[in-house]
């Protein structure tokens, strides 16, 4: 069953500008009360990499990572389904999942996923 | 405030030091630079030891306490400061601070990290420790990876190009093949690395767009200065190094938060505070050491401090407008990309090696003529934690 992505966003209350991750202050205007809001609908693909030397706990050849702004204008980190940078492109769209990025303690850690639409 | 002096400086060589521990690499760099500042047997009274990841490398804490006891240094003050890699930036602000606010008259400043004793897979865990625990560090970036999602977004708004890259990577190289202290004392061939059809083989892609030799390596090594004030500073003999300027600067903790992720603001303040505060302009500057973890940076941070306008700073690199012999020669020392970046010791080496220019006591082959100015640049975290200082030579 697809999960729901787990991350919440904060926009200021008094100023509009959103956050993730959570500020105890607006990195604006400094109020301190912040609607909760989740990231709405698919993404645009802001930068991206594929780096081959892996940190600990990833027993894989590569890894392809990037940032996407939700339709919604929250920005995150994920990593990117795609066999090869090659197929991406800065502004592309991709969709959002919530899945398994790493394991830790034998444990799945979740997070976000895009995947390129079109391709 | 009193103005500050640096009476002693003192490195040991960067590398792979298997045969050393941490605390024997800071010893080393420390007992050069109190010997380099001609105080006998004199105490210091305080001394601050720049370090990352004693902790969790070598399961080893309070290892500022462990320095003064081994150094014969005992009641001086002792602290260690962590700042990730502007950590020994950080030592010798807390350094500055204390000596110009007249609490201490002699302090010494260290910086050091062992980081070959563990495997690179360990190392690069290390390093993303300083991502965000929540919106990063899970999904596997690394420092190089944050590295090319920059150089990504540099090239698409500013045009760099991999050769404006390989530009700076050749330089230091170079450079670094010159200084005995450097970690990689080899230069790089253009064909090999870039033109020729291996060039994929030896220099495959690291975090692209960034290839291996775009990377600094992972280093161990010490380097550490001794600090007191101006007026006392002129009757020892070596000509006093004087910190004319300081600036520190922060920014968001991700890239994704800032407005515009090219925009390096920590840089350009912690710059611009260094520069007002020395009363000197980017102009004036005969030689500064950049924090080159990436080529991006120079090319990004010469940019950044005013050196060059927006955009500018590959294609002069390219054009040798940053070479030793040019019109303002960046990484005389290798920078980071060949003297090694052994995390908690940069920021202290990269003042050694302008405090080296300053005094002219390097060899011709690295010696920028009639160097009176020189700049330095500390970049913490993804630029989100940024010191600069501006030093100036003091004439006998």
């Amino acid at each position: 069953m697809k999960k729901e992505i787990a991350i919440t966003a904060f926009q200021c209350k008094k100023c509009g500008r959103i956050h993730y991750p959570y500020h105890d202050r607006c990195l604006d205007c400094k109020g301190r009360e912040f609607e909760q809001i989740k990231p709405l609908g698919n993404a645009r693909l802001l930068t991206y990499t594929v780096i081959y030397n892996l940190p600990w706990g990833f027993d894989q050849r590569f890894l392809i990572l990037g940032v996407a702004e939700f339709e919604n204008k929250v920005k995150a980190m994920g990593q990117i389904k795609v066999d090869s940078i090659d197929r991406l492109k800065l502004g592309m769209k991709v969709r959002p999942s919530w899945e398994p990025v790493r394991v830790q303690f034998g444990e799945d850690v979740y997070g976000l996923k895009f995947e390129p639409i079109g391709l | 405030m009193r103005d500050v002096a640096i009476i002693g400086a003192g490195m040991i060589p960067f590398g792979r030091r298997d045969e050393n521990s941490l605390m024997d690499m800071l010893a080393y760099a420390s007992l050069k630079a109190l010997e380099d500042a001609g105080l006998g047997d004199k105490s210091v009274n305080a001394v601050y030891v720049g370090n990352m990841g004693a902790g969790i490398i070598q399961h080893q804490t309070s290892i500022a306490s462990s320095l003064v006891d081994r150094l014969s240094l005992l009641p001086a003050a002792a602290d260690v400061v962590e700042n990730g890699p502007a950590s020994g930036g950080s030592a010798v602000k807390n350094g500055l601070l204390a000596v110009a606010s007249g609490y201490y008259d002699y302090v010494l400043v260290v910086g050091g990290e062992k980081m070959r004793e563990i495997t690179g897979w360990r190392a690069t865990d290390f390093i993303a420790t300083m991502t965000h625990p929540l919106a990063e560090y899970p999904y596997g970036i690394t420092l190089p990876g944050m590295g090319g999602m920059f150089t990504r977004l540099y090239m698409e708004k500013y045009g760099v190009t991999r050769e404006h890259l390989l530009a700076v990577s050749l330089k230091n190289q170079e450079m670094g093949a010159l200084n005995p202290y450097a970690h990689v004392e080899m230069t790089l061939d253009r064909e090999g690395i870039f033109d020729s059809p291996d060039a994929i083989v030896n220099n495959p892609t690291a975090a692209d767009p960034l290839h291996l030799y775009d990377l600094c390596p992972v280093s161990d090594g010490a380097a550490a200065l001794v600090l007191c004030p101006l007026e006392m500073a002129k009757k020892l003999t070596k000509p006093p190094v004087l910190i004319a300027g300081f600036g520190q600067a922060t920014d968001t903790h991700t890239l994704q938060e800032r407005d515009d992720p090219t925009d390096l603001k920590a840089v350009t303040l912690a710059a611009r505070q260094a520069f007002e505060m020395a009363k000197l302009k980017p102009g004036d500057i005969d030689v500064a050491e950049l924090h080159d973890a990436f080529t991006i940076l120079e090319i990004a941070e010469s940019e950044h401090v005013g050196f060059f306008k927006k955009g500018e700073g590959g294609k002069a690199a390219a054009a040798g407008k940053t070479r030793f012999g040019g019109q303002i020669p960046i990484n005389v020392s290798g920078g980071l990309k060949a003297r090694g970046h052994p995390v908690g010791a940069t920021g202290v080496a990269q003042v050694v090696d302008i405090v080296f220019q300053l005094r002219h006591e390097l060899p011709k082959n690295r010696q920028v003529k009639n160097a009176r100015h020189g700049l330095t640049v500390n970049f913490g975290g993804f630029g989100n934690n940024v010191i600069s200082f501006v030093l100036k030579r003091v004439e006998p």
